[in-house]
């Protein structure tokens, strides 16, 4: 009953023609047609902004792999549907990319409602969907055709609760968390950790992701009395917290998820954002030489521009798609198999990242402890701020 | 104690930031009684020609809010001349649709120009602060409320002492009678959008100064929180927005202090909801004016529908039956799935803002109640899907015109307003009321659709469920419409008094209507829901609200083919625009503006 309608077909063959022209080496290959992802994401909408952040990511792992010789001598290639991470259009996508026998495995979406509302489309249409920013706890429970290597809460919440509890020793803890499923499920998992290192949540208080202005609610956590703010915030809303907290003259130490980190965060909270402390999977000065390669690679690519959390994620889901590719060729079951036996593919945010067979999600992420001084993130020294 | 203080001044400083564009949206509505949606994308494009100034130009301040002051004041002209011009004579409604597709066009364009990661605008004034109670305020706190206070001062003397002050104010009076007196109307206009514009850009800017940072999703929630200014304050009073802002300020900051942060919308919402049912003109409207609408129904001018002859009807709804017995992809029965579900909503849409004239703006709140029941009888108490679809669409028709009923006696824009603010509740009271919807987390695990005990997961089996549900849902409304309670409904939407004087109970048909419209819009929830398997208080937004009453305007106020038609093809053009990728949004935005200019009163027209 699957067709490709024709628009899919010029599209394809389009890309079938610049493949063959750039990688001419590809078309002597046994299957000249390059290997084809799908991805839904936002391009255009409220989240516009991480859609093409993905873009840059995947494009350095792509232009990487393709230097590497490829995918078995065959190019590896993605197409971007834009969902505008709404579920209506993220169900019409999914059963557009199923439907397409070309689209070997898909990548994404990016907010919860979008991802899982498609979900079951891409169980029954038996088409993986990798989630590489889902960490909403029941998205892999979703089906067998699920997995993700987002970051897992329960994994980085902890690290960062050592971080503010043991490492800078705070006692009394205000968290501003952003009041999504990721903001609330971190939230969770935060005060949980906290409370067990020995510190007090004083507050916790969730903002929804439109809201610009936190002067009240600072006021609220002023009069909580912490001795520290967590900030569990994407890099924006990150960046206005700590600007009306200084401005509001709370001098408490700022402390802050992976999720801040950006030169974004830096760019938008100027000044107030100095001396704000966060747990990150990587730090410039790495001397992994995976990272090294992605930050050197980044800049090169974008003129000088540093990678930000969202491309490093990105970044490492291609190449995670890369290495699944290689394993289960371009067969969709395959491939889903081929998830549970890849081993320690090189990865920014895991180091080395293998699947937990179970949940379907990489665990042990990889940590560094930041702070930004000078108006650059640094490894933390260990010195009080 | 201090707290309150503090409070109440973090209120102010908000509320000096709304009435920035609170100010606007007055002046323009109490012009042309039109809620400009355009209002926040002119900010949008004001933040962003502010950037280009401060971090490419280097220019000094002064000179700053000059230039983001005459461009933003040309793209307004722009807006007035091509936009809204060619619309004067049509139905009321055609320029509201038109100043959201504007604002579509608009924010798409600086998306594609600036790209959407957001930016920081350096503020130019000396960093220093000022000690208030617990708090600072710095310069820029000082600039904008001189500019908010000034420019309200400036524009109620502009419009109390000079001559086209005095033109303005009659031209918004009686629009004809300013005319025979020689009043240039469309030069009223003009200056109008283009003061406007004017301030909505340096607005824009000093916001995005103020925080540091601009994006170009702060478009659609800065014309929320205007309109609500506004009309709390008073809809086209300028010192009234200015003092509905600031008590927007202050109700959101005592909310945030009493309740916490995640429930700072909901006062605002709240507040304006209240100020509605209880001074339906506003705080500040005096007595004696004028209703803010004609008496008479020209809010929703009649058309000459297209009458389509039933056998082409059945002839198109045989095809689209047989259509899955064809070899087309699961891709295109998809999006036609898309295109049943938000026919369903339209429907609802178009019995009640097209058969009786109350143009609701907040209807994915429905869909919402739906969703939220059929899910949790499901999967609490293990109703059968059906059965909980059908509990769905029953609670949608109760609580809904429940929700609404308050607001029965406002007329024209102001239900727009209050069905805004209701659906905004509705899902500001999803986020938080955690121990039934499972708050920000929402609810997992819906089992699939099914029917009889036979699971309905097939691409196709959905298709024919949900075409289906859709025709018979069509085919009631149908025979509603030629009954005698459809005459009726007409009758109010096209002259309440007379309708009033003929003995019908108003209250008593609108909520009628609501329970009707309510019940297929819950079903449609229903349903979205058990495909998803997953919702949570995002699945349902205003988006989805704004996007039916485009496809109800498209098709047709009141008619029903018209809002299938509407849904078929704003469901499909997206669709079909893929292939632009980036630029979709813009494409769709143009067409829905061609559609308004050339065929005001709907594909089919209104019925």
């Amino acid at each position: 009953m699957s067709n490709i309608d024709r628009r899919t077909l010029v599209k394809g063959s389009l890309a079938a023609m610049m493949a063959g022209a750039a990688f001419s080496r590809g078309a002597f290959a046994q299957s000249s047609e390059p290997i084809l992802l799908g991805v839904s994401g936002p391009l255009t909408g409220p989240n516009a902004q991480y859609g093409t952040q993905w873009k840059q990511g995947f494009d350095l792992a792509l232009d990487e792999i393709m230097a590497a010789g490829g995918i078995n001598g065959r190019k590896l290639v993605y197409q971007f549907e834009d969902s505008q991470s709404d579920p209506r259009q993220s169900v019409a996508i999914a059963q557009k990319f199923v439907s397409d026998p070309r689209i070997v495995m898909e990548l994404g979406d990016f907010s919860s409602p979008a991802s899982m509302a498609a979900s079951p489309i891409y169980q029954r249409g038996g088409l993986v969907q990798f989630g590489f920013t889902n960490s909403h706890p029941d998205f892999t429970k979703g089906g067998d055709f699920m997995w993700s290597t987002s970051v897992s809460q329960a994994d980085e919440q902890p690290l960062l609760a050592a971080y503010a509890v043991r490492r800078l020793g705070l006692k009394k803890l205000a968290v501003l968390h952003l009041n999504t499923d990721w903001g609330r499920t971190s939230r969770d998992y935060f005060v949980k950790a906290a409370k067990e290192y020995g510190a007090e949540v004083a507050v916790t208080e969730g903002y929804i992701a439109e809201e610009r202005d936190f002067r009240s609610t600072l006021v609220r956590v002023r009069d909580a009395n912490p001795d520290g703010l967590i900030l569990i915030s994407y890099y924006s809303d990150g960046a206005l917290i700590a600007r009306q907290a200084r401005q509001v003259g709370l001098k408490q130490v700022i402390c802050a998820a992976s999720s801040v980190y950006s030169p974004k965060f830096i760019e938008l909270g100027g000044e107030a954002v100095e001396d704000v402390h966060l747990g990150t999977r990587y730090f410039p000065q790495d001397p992994r030489p995976e990272v090294k390669k992605f930050i050197a690679g980044f800049k090169a690519k974008y003129g000088g521009q540093e990678p930000d959390a969202f491309n490093a994620y990105s970044y490492d889901a291609m190449n995670m798609a890369a290495a699944v590719v290689k394993i289960g060729g371009t067969d969709r079951r395959a491939i889903r198999d081929a998830f549970a036996k890849v081993k320690d593919v090189s990865s920014v945010i895991f180091g080395q990242a293998t699947f937990d067979v179970e949940s379907r999600r990489v665990k042990g992420a990889m940590n560094a402890e930041l702070v930004v001084r000078k108006g650059q993130f640094e490894l933390w020294d260990g010195k009080p701020t | 104690m201090s707290s309150w203080l503090d409070y109440t001044i973090n209120g102010l400083i908000v509320g000096n930031v709304y009435a920035l564009v609170a100010v606007g949206l007055a002046l323009i509505f109490g012009v042309s009684r039109l809620i400009n949606f355009a209002q926040g994308s002119i900010y949008l494009v004001g933040a962003y020609i502010g950037w280009v100034a401060v971090v490419q130009l280097h220019t000094p301040l002064p000179l700053t809010i000059i230039v983001v002051a005459a461009a933003a004041a040309l793209v307004g002209l722009i807006i007035e001349r091509f936009g809204l011009r060619p619309l004067q004579n049509s139905v009321r409604i055609a320029p509201l649709l038109a100043t959201i597709g504007i604002s579509f066009v608009l924010d798409q364009l600086v998306m594609l120009t600036f790209s959407p990661n957001p930016r920081a605008l350096p503020s130019q004034l000396p960093d220093v602060r000022f000690q208030v109670g617990g708090g600072t305020i710095g310069p820029l706190d000082l600039l904008i409320a001189g500019v908010g206070i000034t420019s309200a001062l400036l524009l109620f003397v502009f419009l109390r002492y000079s001559k086209l002050g005095w033109a303005v104010r009659a031209a918004s009076q009686d629009r004809d009678a300013a005319m025979q007196m020689g009043v240039d109307v469309n030069r009223v206009n003009q200056a109008v959008f283009g003061i406007a514009a004017a301030l909505g850009g340096v607005s824009g800017m000093l916001v995005g100064m103020y925080y540091n940072q601009i994006d170009t999703a702060m478009s659609l929630q800065a014309t929320l929180k205007g309109v609500v200014a506004e009309v709390v304050g008073g809809a086209g009073n300028v010192p009234g927005a200015v003092v509905g802002s600031l008590l927007l300020g202050l109700v959101e900051s005592y909310g945030v202090a009493v309740f916490g942060t995640s429930y700072r919308n909901l006062f605002a919402f709240l507040l304006l909801v209240v100020v509605l049912v209880l001074r339906p003109n506003g705080l500040f409207a005096s007595a004696r004016q004028a209703p803010p609408e004609p008496l008479t129904g020209t809010f929703i001018a009649p058309s000459r529908p297209v009458r389509i002859p039933r056998w082409a009807l059945a002839v198109a709804a045989a095809i689209f039956a047989i259509l899955p017995l064809f070899p087309v992809s699961f891709y295109v029965l998809q999006t036609l799935i898309n295109a049943w579900l938000l026919g369903m909503l339209a429907l609802s849409l178009t019995l009640v803002a097209g058969t009786i004239g109350q143009v609701s703006l907040g209807h994915a709140a429905l869909l919402a109640i739906g969703a939220y029941t059929s899910a949790l009888l499901s999967l609490t108490f293990a109703v059968p899907v059906g059965l909980a679809i059908i509990g769905g669409g029953l609670m949608s028709a109760a609580l809904g015109t429940t929700l609404i009923s308050p607001s029965f006696r406002l007329r024209g824009h102001y239900v727009s307003i209050a069905t805004l603010a209701i659906g905004e509740i509705v899902s500001l009271v999803i986020l938080n009321w955690e121990s039934v919807t499972r708050g920000p987390i929402g609810i997992s695990g819906i089992p699939p659709l099914s029917l009889f005990g036979y699971d309905l997961i097939s691409p196709t089996s959905i298709y024919w469920f949900s075409l289906s549900v859709m025709v018979v849902l069509a085919l009631l409304q149908g025979r509603l419409l030629t009954s005698h309670l459809g005459r009726s409904f007409r009758a109010i939407r096209d002259d309440d008094i007379a309708a009033r004087a003929y003995g019908l109970s108003l209250n008593r048909y609108k909520s009628l209507a609501f329970i009707f419209g309510g019940f297929a819009a819950g079903i449609s929830g229903g349903i979205a829901a058990h495909l998803y398997s997953y919702i949570n208080h995002e699945t349902f937004n205003t988006q989805q609200s704004i996007l039916a009453l485009t496809v109800v305007i498209l098709g047709g106020l009141g008619n029903v083919v018209g809002a299938i038609l509407g849904s078929v093809a704003l469901v499909g053009l997206p669709e079909m625009f893929r292939i632009a990728a980036e630029y979709r949004i813009l494409i769709y935005g143009i067409v829905l503006l061609l559609l308004v200019r050339f065929r005001p009163q709907g594909l089919l027209g209104t019925i």
